[in-house]
């Protein structure tokens, strides 16, 4: 094996342009199959993170937020809105029948101006009665959200004295909440108390009312619903939809389905992709192989006159393989992982889908197996050329006058 | 050592007017002698190679045995054959066989490096190189060498594990007469020493040289006067 490994390393050496192409080809294919694989898995991940996240059964939000950023927006894609429901209609809603949990949220645009620190998207909950964002923030913190305190999601940038200006006034950011791969993680989180607060500088302060009447002290943007067992989902939602106008109930059952066949086409597609690039470079790679391999049946012929067995043939090809195989597949895997480390966030946006980066460990598994599927594939196609050479007669292949 | 060729023939297929096959060697029954240089003259296409593959057991008769010391080579598995013929033979082939990727110094010592270390033959290596007057490029790479340099690199490529029997495919091809007389002499040296020595020439200083001579002729071969 000494010999057959240092013979490799001399012919990958003195074969620069060889093993370059080599070594292209699975940098090639290692990174078509992680990059596949990760967004895939991102994909995957934010669609359950998203389920996740929900946690109601129906979102009954204005009619008015259709076209001004609408649910879907501002949980996917971080796109804000102030649009509002009025005490009558939360009512009505609430006087549903079927209804077992329900809880209100209020959300707030806040100015890109010298007024605040950024323009986000505020989400005011009632602490007594949530069921969405409490569960979510107990991930990260146990406290209780105090009057002028706020926490903040993922993508937010937490200055080093932990205050932030919304309206000329400043707020305690007590925590940061995990990470969704939504557009929850650019959004602010804050008791009712707190954003009716907000609410009210902001009236103040702007030229425009964005309120428009609305009384800020007992509307909401949502409200969210859990159903009673024994009623259909869609039945409570149609109900409400039929009887009270002005408002849109969605099941969020319906709102994960059609993101989960949205993901269900990316995934195929990409799967499409990485399979055309795995076929196309598997095929040239079996081309190489045997093109290399026929060129060198006389360097072949040459070892075993003086006595190399089959077996070293098979180990030289082996090694030779293994070698610029496994410089391909981390060179491809190196690559790979800068580019899906800056690219999670662009894709996310240019899909208009919840994608969540796998973690570490993920990470982790997943470049072990591109690396073993790409060496893999390498050292198989070399060692079925290999395996071809060896199997004709030496004398043949060097046979000058018979 | 006592290599026998027990009625080897070999057919190859080939498309010809009447049949699609002819008889590149036909049965033959061959002694080579340990201490003695044997040489094999014969026109080109007579058949000489094939012949010598058979006896190197590179290639298969299509009948008969090939026996060194009494045990058929191509009954032996391939493991075993190899190393005997890594240990036993040193076969130079017809025309330019230099290994590319190696030097001529790393060539040489392939044989020897194959199955062991090999790093005692260096020195050896590097007298066989002074002898046949390319020890100054010992680091250049084969691909690198005129033909008369890598047929002197692959005489000492088969020389260096001091083999039993030498099997030579006109060795002297590239050569002026003389680098052609220091190669002989030097596989006169060998055969001195015990080695059966057998070589397939066109080369008339070579003949000089024979003890035994053969004549091949249309896949016949009989002893030549």
């Amino acid at each position: 094996m000494k010999f057959a490994f240092g013979t490799s390393l001399k012919n990958i050496k003195r074969k620069p342009f060889r093993s370059f192409m080599m070594v292209l080809l699975v940098v090639i294919l290692s990174f078509v199959l992680f990059m596949g694989a990760y967004i895939v898995m991102g994909l995957r991940n934010g669609l359950s993170s998203y389920r996740l996240r929900l946690g109601a059964d129906i979102i009954v939000t204005p009619t008015s937020a259709n076209g001004h950023g609408n649910v879907d927006d501002i949980l996917l894609q971080g796109i804000s809105g102030n649009y509002y429901i009025s005490s009558k209609d939360i009512e009505k809603i609430k006087n549903t029948s079927g209804i077992a949990e329900v809880t209100t949220q209020f959300f707030l645009t806040s100015a890109k101006a010298s007024c605040c620190s950024s323009r986000v998207q505020i989400i005011g909950f009632d602490p007594k009665t949530d069921f969405s964002v409490i569960p979510w923030m107990r991930e990260e913190y146990s406290g209780e959200l105090g009057i002028g305190e706020v926490i903040v999601g993922s993508n937010i940038n937490v200055p080093e004295d932990g205050i932030i200006t919304f309206y000329g006034q400043k707020y305690n950011i007590v925590g940061q909440l995990a990470e969704t791969g939504t557009g929850l993680d650019s959004a602010v989180y804050t008791n009712m108390d707190t954003i009716r607060r907000m609410a009210d500088d902001a009236s103040h302060l702007l030229e425009i009312d964005p309120f428009k009447g609305v009384n800020i002290n007992t509307a909401a943007s949502a409200v969210l619903l859990r159903v009673e067992d024994g009623y259909e989902i869609n039945d409570v939602a149609d109900d409400i939809n039929i009887h009270i106008t002005k408002v849109k109930a969605t099941s969020s059952k319906n709102m994960v389905s059609r993101i989960s066949e949205n993901l269900g086409n990316v995934s195929y597609v990409i799967l499409l992709l990485v399979i055309g690039i795995w076929i196309l470079s598997l095929v040239i790679l079996i081309t190489v192989f045997t093109m290399i391999s026929n060129e060198r049946r006389k360097e072949f012929a040459i070892y075993r006159i003086m006595g190399a067995s089959k077996k070293i043939l098979v180990e030289i090809m082996g090694c030779e393989a293994f070698v610029l195989c496994s410089i391909g597949s981390i060179s491809g895997l190196v690559i790979a992982f800068f580019v899906s480390m800056v690219s999670t966030e662009a894709l996310k946006e240019a899909l208009a889908l919840p994608a969540l980066a796998p973690g570490a460990f993920a990470i982790l598994m997943l470049m072990a197996g591109t690396f073993i599927v790409a060496v893999g594939a390498g050292l198989i196609t070399s060692l079925l050329s290999a395996g071809r050479i060896t199997k004709g007669e030496t004398g043949l292949l060097l046979k000058g006058d018979s | 050592m006592e290599l026998k060729a027990d009625g080897i023939s070999r057919i190859f297929f080939r498309n010809g007017k009447n049949t699609n096959f002819f008889h590149a060697v036909k049965k033959t029954d061959f002694n080579l002698e340990s201490g003695k240089i044997t040489v094999i003259i014969g026109k080109s296409g007579s058949g000489k190679t094939t012949f010598i593959n058979m006896l190197a057991g590179l290639l298969c008769p299509t009948e008969g045995k090939v026996l060194l010391d009494g045990q058929d080579l191509y009954e032996m598995d391939d493991a075993k054959r190899s190393r005997l013929r890594n240990v036993s033979f040193g076969i130079i082939p017809q025309g330019h066989t230099g290994l590319s990727s190696l030097t001529v110094l790393e060539n040489v010592l392939s044989p020897v490096c194959m199955y062991e270390s090999g790093k005692s033959k260096k020195e050896k290596a590097l007298d066989l190189l002074k002898f046949l007057g390319i020890e100054e490029l010992q680091e250049v790479y084969s691909d690198e060498l005129s033909g008369g340099e890598q047929r002197r690199m692959s005489i000492a490529r088969a020389l260096i594990g001091n083999p039993q029997i030498i099997i030579a495919d006109e060795p002297t091809g590239d050569l002026d007469d003389e680098s052609t007389i220091k190669v002989l002499d030097l596989l006169k040296k060998y055969a001195i020493n015990g080695a059966a020595v057998l070589i397939v020439t066109h080369d008339d200083i070579a003949v000089k040289y024979a003890d035994y001579l053969y004549k091949m002729d249309n896949g016949n071969l009989a002893v030549s006067s």
